[in-house]
């Protein structure tokens, strides 16, 4: 809202500048943005609340200064004598709830021009354009008091008859009705919308714009004069609906003063009558439903109680009879009833804000509240513990060179296609969005992966090399309730630049990913998973695989179709050339790694993981070496699996793992050579090398059996 | 006899320059068939009364033919091992085999401290949908369907009756409806808004706050948040209250500091006027109370709300926040 400085001193005395003004209305509520110099005037732009339609006028705010600096206020001029005798005309309500009061004036033979240049300046630094006199003095008078007021030809009213009613109510058959509005468009009126009509048609869309056929033009001689009051809710609907905002629009949806509706019809009058000549007519009024402003009472020990200082009696008794409530006091507090342009006030804790915000914020004491320590819940500490493993994923990807990133939560339709995702696929029920900024940006994300392309392809064009990003944030999948499934997912990508490193090694990214998200999963205290070969279609087959918490029987979390694996928490894998080649960037001869994990999986399967203590051990090891040759299509962990489950019934191995893989010279086609070590120890005496030997050749030999192995020689 | 064998053996050790030789060396003059055994064997043959004396300095040459030999040995080993040291000299100056570290993004790093900060105060963390029901983002909160304060927020919808949330305030709803006062938590995360250019992303990140309890006023509300924002803008920072308008709170606050960028004198940033809105707040508005079940006459609390991405901005000077979710390398290695 701009006002003027010139045009506020109207109105109200002070004794101040506009930066001081400024400064008192923005400590007051009324946030002034910006002061610019306008020729002879200064102009403040103000920002109003919407709670306060009271301040969209010169007048409002006037009030307001009126009560800061203690001043008086005066009301602007509108006072003159009406013509007496029949008006012969007529104006009925028929949708009372949603006009509560219609008044109206006729001003015969006025002479429509253009306005004096004083009032064109003041609309325009407003920020109003001028047209002619009567619509300027309804701008004229909306700026000033705040009230909207229409101008009618009365020549163009047909039946000499106003009516106010809903679309739906004057239409006599089922066609919707139509009305060619002043800003040159036509309009199609649904049902609910009320209306301005005329005997025979609607002349204008009540409180929000004019019809084109009741214009006021250069030829009017004879005017009809609205000042009315529409419900806001209803005006909101309408204006929403058609994509119209007016000034007019704006101050009926925030809740116009009807008692001021009377003055300002007299005030616009009492201009025109001034300006643009002819001879004001005896008034219409209509008022159907009254506004009863609440009686609203307040303790003095709930406002120091609300506030935390005590604010003297007097002070309260001042401000709020200033600001125009009505106030009785009382030895214990006061009883109050608001203005009619204050239907912002409903309880007693309104009247505190209207105390404490004139009193001033900054004369209340800071004050640390005294609280007790608490003890925390099962439930906040599990929320803890889920907080901290989210904690402990971010820290080590941090410290294996991961970037973290934010990306919107948005994706499009091509996003998913392109990963070559199922119509079974889970992944395809997205939540849509009905308004997005664009169709790329339509879906909420059901996997992160889509937006770490992005990220990649962003960074490959730019030049970025060495890229290790991860994100952890929500996914959304659409089920059969109302709100979606969301889950937190970490997502992981990966494209090295191996040709230019100073250290070259021969390790596959699929490894090197894959021992980041082990030593993850080692940090979180997740130890019973296993990688099984995966069958996302986005990935590279012989190079990808899901992550499987072992033996596990329930679904943890919506990352999989339904024919997945249960207990599947995650990917990893290398991006799948057919997905690769639909990018924008080219990615030479590296690959693209990825990975996602659900963070609810990783919950749940560390849950329960609490370190227990075993002694050391007091006698010595012996190690046992061995190489085997097996099939070459024999997978380490399946052969893994088969040393555990021989080694599982002796009680002397401690431990064994596979130490080396060798293909090639010395090894037949087709074959290849594993070598692993097995740890024996006792618990109570030393080992010797003639009882492991007899051992370790029975287990050896029962692996063979097992793998259809020989031993290398 | 002795003498002579001292004398041609320190002859011979002078010459030997290697391992292999010092061992014939040892070998030649301490071996089974060696100089120094001969010798002990030809004692027998000397006159009795000479025997001792000459088989004392037998020994004494034994032992210092002995030392001479570890001395010597010592020496060339010593000698060998520097020689190889010195062959494997490495340019230390090369750069080592390291992972550079990553980097936390700018956002998480500011809502980390916003979280320490209030957890050292007693506020839990409370989290809550994103994809919510307008019930929650709005009509709860004193936000009803035909509302003008709509306006302020862009929403993005759903259906009619889900919206993508505009505000993390829905969460203090869920929160009250479960649990009775005293309360005291923020709910930081992401939200929506139907809106795109240089200071505004449809998503950004709050961090909301809620205390609930009996007798909480609006100057226990100025103390926690005077509190947090010098704790994160530093003690010397002021701090302004003025009033403002959420349908949620009565009476309502903006949140204004001392500008850090110029130090109050007047800039671009803080648009010539030496203050920096950082925070909405206010006293919880009695309906919000009644909608969760609450009695107002018996409780009340304050709230409050803040933008991650401004105060993210500000800390470090960064003027477009579409930055924040281009994920470029190039901006993220810089915190």
């Amino acid at each position: 809202m701009k006002i003027t400085l010139n045009w506020l001193r109207e109105y109200v005395d002070f004794n101040d500048d506009a930066e001081g003004l400024a400064g008192h209305l923005t400590m007051c509520g009324l946030e002034v943005e910006s002061i610019e110099q306008a020729q002879d005037d200064i102009v403040l732009d103000i920002n109003v609340t919407p709670n306060r339609p009271d301040c969209l006028s010169i007048y409002g705010i006037a009030r307001e200064v009126g009560t800061i600096y203690g001043t008086a206020l005066s009301f602007p001029e509108h006072d003159f004598m009406a013509e007496t005798g029949e008006l012969d005309f007529n104006v009925d309500i028929l949708d009372s709830e949603l006009c509560h009061r219609y008044a109206g004036r006729i001003i015969r033979n006025v002479r429509v021009a253009p306005s004096p240049e004083w009032m064109q300046k003041r609309l325009l630094n407003c920020g109003i354009r001028a047209i002619n006199n009567v619509v300027d003095i309804t701008n004229y008078v909306l700026l000033e008091l705040g009230h909207p007021l229409h101008a009618f030809d009365l020549s163009k009213l047909y039946g000499k008859k106003i009516i106010v009613a809903t679309s739906g109510r004057v239409s006599n058959n089922n066609s919707p009705l139509r009305i060619n509005l002043l800003d040159g468009t036509e309009r199609e009126l649904s049902a609910d919308m009320l209306l301005i009509n005329d005997a025979e048609r609607p002349v204008a869309l009540a409180g929000i714009m004019g019809g084109s056929n009741s214009e006021v033009t250069i030829d009017t001689k004879d005017l009809f004069l609205e000042s009315a009051w529409f419900e806001p809710a209803s005006i909101r609907r309408t204006s929403s609906s058609l994509g119209i905002k007016t000034e007019s629009s704006f101050r009926f949806e925030r809740g116009a003063d009807i008692k001021l509706l009377k003055k300002s019809l007299d005030r616009a009058a009492f201009l025109i009558h001034k300006i643009a000549g002819g001879s004001i007519c005896g008034k219409i009024d209509i008022y159907p439903k009254r506004h009863h402003p609440p009686q609203i009472n307040l303790s003095f020990e709930k406002i120091n109680r609300y506030i935390g200082m005590p604010i003297p009696k007097k002070e309260v008794l001042k401000i709020v009879s200033a600001l125009g409530f009505q106030v009785e006091a009382f030895t214990e507090g006061i009883s109050v009833r608001p203005p009619s342009s204050r239907r912002d006030i409903l309880r007693d804790v309104d009247i505190i804000e209207e105390i404490v915000r004139i009193y001033g914020y900054n004369r209340v004491p800071s004050v640390v509240p005294e609280a007790p320590i608490k003890i925390n819940s099962q439930d906040s500490q599990a929320k803890q513990r889920r907080l901290q493993l989210i904690d402990t994923c971010r820290q080590v990807l941090l410290c294996q060179g991961y970037n973290e990133v934010v990306n919107y939560s948005f994706i499009g339709p091509y996003d998913i296609d392109m990963l070559n995702i199922s119509k079974e696929d889970k992944r395809r029920d997205t939540v849509e969005i009905i308004n997005p900024l664009s169709q790329e940006d339509s879906l909420m994300r059901t996997l992160i992966l889509p937006s770490l392309i992005k990220n990649l392809v962003h960074n490959l064009s730019y030049g970025n090399r060495e890229i290790r990003i991860f994100e952890i944030a929500k996914v959304f999948i659409k089920g059969a309730a109302q709100l979606p499934d969301e889950h937190n997912h970490l997502a992981m990508l990966m494209l090295l630049d191996k040709e230019k490193s100073l250290y070259r090694d021969n390790t596959e990214d699929f490894f090197v990913l894959k021992g980041v998200v082990e030593s993850l999963l080692d940090h979180v205290g997740v130890k019973n998973v296993d990688f099984v070969r995966s069958t996302e279609p986005f990935l590279h087959p012989g190079k990808s695989a899901d992550i499987v918490i072992n033996g596990c029987n329930k679904q943890v979390n919506n990352i999989n179709t339904l024919d997945d694996a249960l207990g599947k928490i995650g990917f990893i894998g290398v991006l799948s050339p057919q997905v690769v080649s639909k990018l924008p960037v080219k990615l030479q001869r590296q690959e693209a790694l990825t990975a996602e994990i659900s963070i609810d999986g990783l919950f749940f399967a560390s849950a329960d993981n609490k370190p227990s203590f075993a002694p050391l051990p007091q006698f010595p090891y012996i190690d046992r070496d061995t190489a085997v040759v097996v099939d070459e299509g024999l997978e380490v962990g399946k052969f893994l699996e088969i040393l555990y489950w021989v080694t599982k019934t002796e009680p002397l191995v401690e431990d064994c793992r596979v130490f080396d893989l060798y293909k090639g010279k010395g090894i037949a086609e087709g074959k290849k050579s594993i070598a692993f070590n097995v740890r024996y120890r006792s618990s109570d005496k030393t080992l010797s090398d003639t009882e492991i030997e007899t051992i370790h050749e029975r287990l050896v030999r029962e692996l063979l059996l097992k793998t259809g192995g020989s031993l290398r020689t | 006899m002795s003498d002579t064998i001292k004398e041609t053996f320190f002859e011979e050790l002078q010459s030997v320059e290697g391992l292999a030789t010092l061992e014939s060396l040892r070998v030649k003059y301490l071996g089974k068939k060696g100089v120094i055994t001969e010798a002990v064997k030809k004692l027998s043959s000397l006159p009795i009364e000479q025997r001792p004396q000459a088989g004392k300095e037998l020994n004494e040459t034994k032992q210092a033919i002995e030392e001479s030999l570890g001395k010597k040995e010592k020496h060339l080993r010593d000698k060998q091992l520097s020689e190889r040291l010195a062959k494997e000299y490495l340019d230390i100056t090369v750069p080592g085999r390291y992972i550079p570290r990553g980097r936390l993004h700018p956002i998480n790093q500011v809502l980390a401290e916003i979280n320490h900060i209030f957890s050292k105060m007693g506020f839990d963390v409370e989290e809550g949908p994103e994809v919510e029901l307008d019930y929650y983002n709005f009509e709860a909160l004193n936000i009803p369907k035909e509302h003008p304060a709509r306006d302020m927020q862009d929403t993005f919808y759903i259906s009619d009756e889900v919206v993508l949330r505009t505000q993390t305030s829905p969460v203090q709803i869920r929160v009250m409806e479960k649990k009775a006062p005293p309360l005291r938590f923020i709910s930081p995360g992401k939200v929506y808004r139907c809106d795109s250019d240089v200071s505004h992303t449809p998503m950004f990140h709050q961090v909301e706050g809620l205390m609930v309890d009996k007798n909480i006023s609006f100057s226990h509300l100025k103390g926690i948040l005077e509190t947090f924002l010098k704790e994160m803008y530093g003690s010397s920072v002021e701090v302004r209250f003025r009033p403002s308008f959420f349908p949620f709170t009565e009476p309502s606050a903006e949140i204004d500091i001392s500008c850090i960028m110029c130090g109050s004198k007047g800039c671009r940033v803080c648009k010539e006027t030496g203050w920096l809105e950082v925070l909405g707040a206010g006293m919880v508005h009695p309906k919000v109370f009644e909608n969760v079940g609450y009695n107002p006459e018996e409780f009340t609390g304050f709230a409050f709300g803040m933008g991650v991405e401004r105060l993210t901005m500000l800390r470090y000077s960064i003027t477009d926040i579409r930055l924040f979710f281009d994920n470029d390398l190039r901006f993220l290695r810089q915190f």
